[in-house]
């Protein structure tokens, strides 16, 4: 019955959803179409990835796994809700499931040692003295314990709402709950964040 | 305008923490937040977080990565539904499948045709009609040889004749 309803809706979304629409030409056997969603999702996904999981290799490779999955379910596809809903649903499962099976602890040893897979974003022309980059660089260790710190799905949820400006409704179809629980993840995890962020201002 | 924390109604603080409060909203909040210490305090916390999580720039993605994705696509096993779709992609899935459809239909009924098997000889209509008069035979028959016996039998003088 839901799968009908769905069905039905699908085509208001294709109206919205130029990506979903890029999709349908998938199906059809367009690999061009897959092209231009992968040139235009591949950043954000891997960078979703990236701080779930905070493992640029294994982030990279969640990533291969994710658009894998987009191009073999090329066939079913449906377009019954927004296409990065999709997307970013199989990246969480894809994450949370990563980080179920242990790799986790990986991420927490990286977090260990001094990380150079993630530089701060520097202006050329504006080169930081060493004092400024060393403060920097402390910042964004504090920022990235702290997120690490969260519950998995807080973590997925404020990465969806602070990183990607996704609504509640679509952040609830990706965690697939509802909008009241995820204002409640949301909620949550910006309070462990203001308690231990908010000297930072 | 009730105080959101106290209508536990957080997500307006959250969304005018990252500005994304729709105009009608904002300016209540913004009078709002004149007079309520806890809820300017929430959001000062909240920009400090907002501003904190902006610093974390991930790296960017490796230049091989489209390359080693293709590389696994092209490794993915093909179906048989995909092989069998091949010769009618240039027409796009959508018109494919009723264009297989119809090929397999016209396949079909060409397949029956040609099976289809000689006409059977028509049965004799006289062997139907014995089958349907044998009852009525048989009462003929039996009627005849009633009649054949009451002709065949002696003829006894009456004795009213014999009198005579």
């Amino acid at each position: 019955m839901e799968q009908r309803v769905n069905r039905s809706v699908g085509a208001g979304v294709t109206d919205l959803d130029p990506d979903a629409e890029l999709m349908l030409r998938v199906r059809d056997g367009d690999g061009a179409s897959f092209g231009v969603l992968l040139d235009k999702h591949r950043l954000p996904v891997v960078h979703f990835l990236y701080r779930m999981i905070q493992n640029h290799g294994v982030a990279e490779e969640l990533a291969q796994e994710v658009f894998l999955r987009v191009y073999r379910s090329r066939a079913t596809y449906e377009p019954t809700a927004k296409f990065t809903t999709w997307l970013f649903r199989i990246a969480t499962h894809l994450a949370l499931n990563s980080l179920r099976d242990g790799k986790h602890e990986r991420m927490q040893e990286r977090l260990d040692e001094n990380t150079g897979d993630m530089p701060v974003r520097q202006l050329a022309d504006v080169r930081p003295t060493v004092e400024q980059s060393m403060v920097r660089q402390a910042r964004l260790e504090e920022v990235r314990r702290a997120v690490a710190a969260l519950p998995e799905k807080q973590r997925a949820a404020v990465l969806m709402h602070k990183y990607r400006e996704m609504e509640y409704t679509q952040i609830a179809k990706v965690l697939d709950c509802s909008e009241s629980a995820v204002k409640s993840l949301l909620f949550r995890a910006y309070e462990t964040l203001r308690a231990r962020l908010a000297h930072m201002a | 305008m009730i105080c959101p924390l106290e209508a536990k109604r957080n997500e307006v603080l959250l969304e005018y923490s990252s500005r994304k409060l729709d105009a009608g909203e904002l300016r209540l909040l913004e009078d709002h937040l004149e007079t309520c210490p806890a809820c300017r305090d929430f959001v000062q916390a909240q920009r400090a977080v907002w501003d904190a999580l902006d610093v974390w720039e991930p790296a960017p993605v490796s230049a091989d990565f489209d390359s080693r994705l293709y590389r696994r696509i092209e490794r993915q096993p093909v179906s048989w539904f995909d092989r069998m779709m091949r010769p009618f992609q240039p027409f796009g899935l959508r018109h494919a499948i009723p264009i297989a459809v119809s090929a397999a239909v016209i396949l079909t009924a060409g397949l029956l045709v040609q099976r289809a098997p000689a006409p059977r000889p028509q049965p004799q209509h006289d062997t139907a009609q014995m089958e349907v008069l044998q009852p009525e035979q048989v009462v003929l028959a039996l009627d005849e040889m009633e009649a054949l016996s009451q002709l065949s039998s002696p003829v006894r003088p009456n004795k009213a004749d014999s009198k005579m």
